[in-house]
């Protein structure tokens, strides 16, 4: 009988530091796992505690998998003072990803915000595997400041690449930054996309997927082609344990990536 | 229609006792000695050669307590064999209709959706659910007003009727059937007039709860969903939330709530996770790393108790998650009431009866 509060064993591989809050976890399970972008992974320190993280490097690598992460809590600060060799847990992967079959022949606007692109990283990898199904992919970047980029010396392959635009804005800048100065929002207008056939894919803190959203309402999105990828207290993974419900939805299972057609009734979903 | 048996009290309790041999026999006890119409009831493993007690309405425990365990282990670290340990055969007397009802949404959690709680099902498949009739009824009782009728309808193995000189069995499932199979000699058809007596004892209480019920104004099933949605921004929850002082006595007692939290613990050396009981009024219920909480404010979070109940569930499993047994209401330090909620509701939102 299968215990599905079980998890599998993980050795953490590498470190890599992406900032100063930041970094990513390189972890080989000790048995076949495997992912689709956009679902997400209960990572364990054993006898510590668990958190739920969207995996960020390419579904299609299975002996290994990155998992970028922001130094918030009680479980990311011990992860983020590990060293490598340790032994993590993983359970999963729960929850439904990103359908990126509705993708196909579409302008593909994506837009990430902070530790937002961690996940999307995953989602890229996903696009770039079979790149010439979509008509292209137009990708908006915001970052707090430049030190807050983070997959610093991968952003310029990704835009060098045939097919993708790319733009990074960061909120505040200083004498280093030659970019986009501005709040993502800013960065929206005059979009190289046709709005009869595109979809728009969101990830970032609560407060910017707001704004974009409401920005790309503006700009005239239907609410069923805007994708926006929610996360709340997720514990179980599985829809029985109850901390991530809102309204008739639980995030872990029903999403966690939905569009905002699916969210637009429920009451709070940007706090 | 399903088979009636009757069955002698004296004969039951030697029927208790052969079973003991096999199973591990859970029945009401008494809180007190001298029983008053008060006295409350929790299932205890029956003791050698007592009488069975019959409680005349639900016992103080959960149903729900027999199969997810407040605190328990969910899991090793890295251990290949993690199988289950014998969980051992269970017969739990004393079951009353409102906590079947309540079951029907831990079933629905546990064994439904994306992967079955292996655990869950075990113990449910090792259990066996002699339930009973309710005689009598406690003042928080209001199964009525949440369409459950005082007596067991369906999810029991066997139910218990009591008359004058014993009880009627009837057999609810092939494992209930089997059971009275293997102990024939305990058990008799069931005479018509037998029949026609439970249904007059029935009746009977259906009718004084209802009168009981009638100027309480509970609103009715059919408008539930609609008052906790129309209802989400009224004062109601502010003005509830005032005596909360956050125990999750609520949602601890309550047979249909079922959040847990798994939790990571080390003992002895070795890492295990933990499943334990939860509660949506706690403050961290929903809150995130880095701080941010959805439900920061009591008066969320209790809106998210019933959103929960009245919502969620009528919109997956059409029916509240709330069978009307009152312990929420019992156990409550701060008095809240959850039939006074939905009539506050009902009230403001002018639907009151």
């Amino acid at each position: 009988m299968k215990n599905i509060y079980k998890p599998i064993e993980g050795v953490l591989e590498n470190i890599i530091t992406e900032s100063s809050k930041i970094k990513t976890f390189v972890i080989r399970p000790k048995e076949h796992f495997e992912f689709k972008c956009g679902q997400f992974i209960e990572l364990t320190l054993p006898g510590i505690g668990e958190a739920p993280f969207t995996p960020s490097s390419d579904p299609a690598v299975k002996e290994k998998i990155d998992v970028t992460i922001m130094n918030a809590g009680k479980v990311t600060s011990i992860l983020h003072n590990s060293d490598k060799n340790i032994s993590l847990g993983i359970r999963g992967p729960f929850g439904k990803g990103y359908p990126l079959h509705k993708f196909e022949g579409k302008d593909v606007l994506i837009v990430g915000g902070g530790v937002g692109l961690a996940p999307l990283r995953a989602l890229l990898f996903g696009l770039f595997a079979d790149i010439k199904k979509y008509n292209k992919i137009v990708f908006r970047y915001g970052a707090r400041t430049a030190q807050d980029i983070i997959y610093k010396d991968q952003i310029p392959v990704w835009s060098a690449k045939e097919g993708v635009d790319w733009l990074t804005t960061v909120d505040v800048g200083d004498p280093s930054w030659k970019g986009h100065v501005g709040l993502i929002t800013t960065v929206l207008n005059d979009l190289p996309i046709d709005m009869k056939k595109a979809v728009a894919i969101v990830c970032g803190p609560p407060i910017m997927m707001k704004f974009v959203t409401l920005k790309l309402l503006d700009l005239g999105f239907a609410p069923s082609d805007i994708y926006l990828s929610m996360e709340k207290s997720m514990s179980c993974g599985l829809g029985k344990c109850g901390h991530c419900r809102i309204g008739k939805f639980y995030i872990c299972k029903d999403g966690p990536v939905f569009t905002y057609e699916e969210l637009k009734d429920v009451h709070d979903i940007w706090d | 229609m399903s088979k009636i048996y009757f069955v002698a009290t004296d004969k039951l309790s030697f029927l208790i006792e052969r079973l003991k041999d096999t199973y591990t026999v859970f029945s009401p006890a008494a809180k007190v000695q001298n029983y008053t119409r008060d006295t409350d009831y929790s299932f205890q493993k029956h003791s050698s050669r007592d009488p069975l007690v019959f409680n005349p309405y639900r016992c103080v425990e959960p149903l729900k307590s027999f199969f997810t365990l407040s605190k328990e282990k969910a899991s090793d670290y890295f251990i290949s064999a993690d199988n289950l340990k014998d969980l051992g055969q269970v017969i739990i007397f004393g079951v009353k209709s409102c906590d079947l009802a309540a079951h029907r949404v831990q079933d629905y959690v546990f064994l439904e959706g994306v992967v079955e709680d292996s655990l869950y099902r075990a113990r449910r498949e090792n259990t066996i659910i002699i339930s009973s009739d309710c005689t009598a009824y406690k003042e928080v009782c209001f199964c009525l007003a949440m369409d459950v009728l005082p007596h067991p309808t369906a999810g029991f193995d066997i139910n218990l009727s009591p008359l004058n000189d014993g009880f009627l069995a009837e057999v609810g499932s092939n494992r209930g059937q089997e059971l009275i199979d293997n102990y024939p000699e305990y058990f008799s058809p069931a005479k018509d007039t037998q029949v026609s007596a439970r249904a007059a004892k029935r009746n009977n209480l259906i009718e004084r709860l209802k009168r009981d019920l009638a100027p309480k104004k509970i609103p009715p099933t059919s408008i539930q969903q609609r008052l906790v949605r129309d209802g989400f921004n009224l004062d109601t929850w502010n003005q509830f939330m005032q005596t909360c002082v956050e125990c999750g006595g609520c949602n601890l007692i309550c047979d249909t709530c079922h959040c847990f939290l798994l939790e990571d613990r080390k003992t002895s050396g070795t890492n295990e996770k933990i499943k334990m009981w939860d509660s949506c009024l706690y403050a961290n219920y929903a809150r995130v790393a880095g701080g941010a909480n959805p439900n920061k404010l009591r008066a969320q979070r209790l809106r998210f108790r019933f959103t929960k109940k009245f919502d969620f569930f009528f919109e997956h499993l059409k029916m509240p998650a709330c069978c009307g047994c009152g312990r929420c209401i019992e156990v409550c330090p701060g008095k809240i009431d959850i039939r006074e909620v939905l009539k506050d509701l009902a009230k403001k939102l002018n639907l009151a009866q």
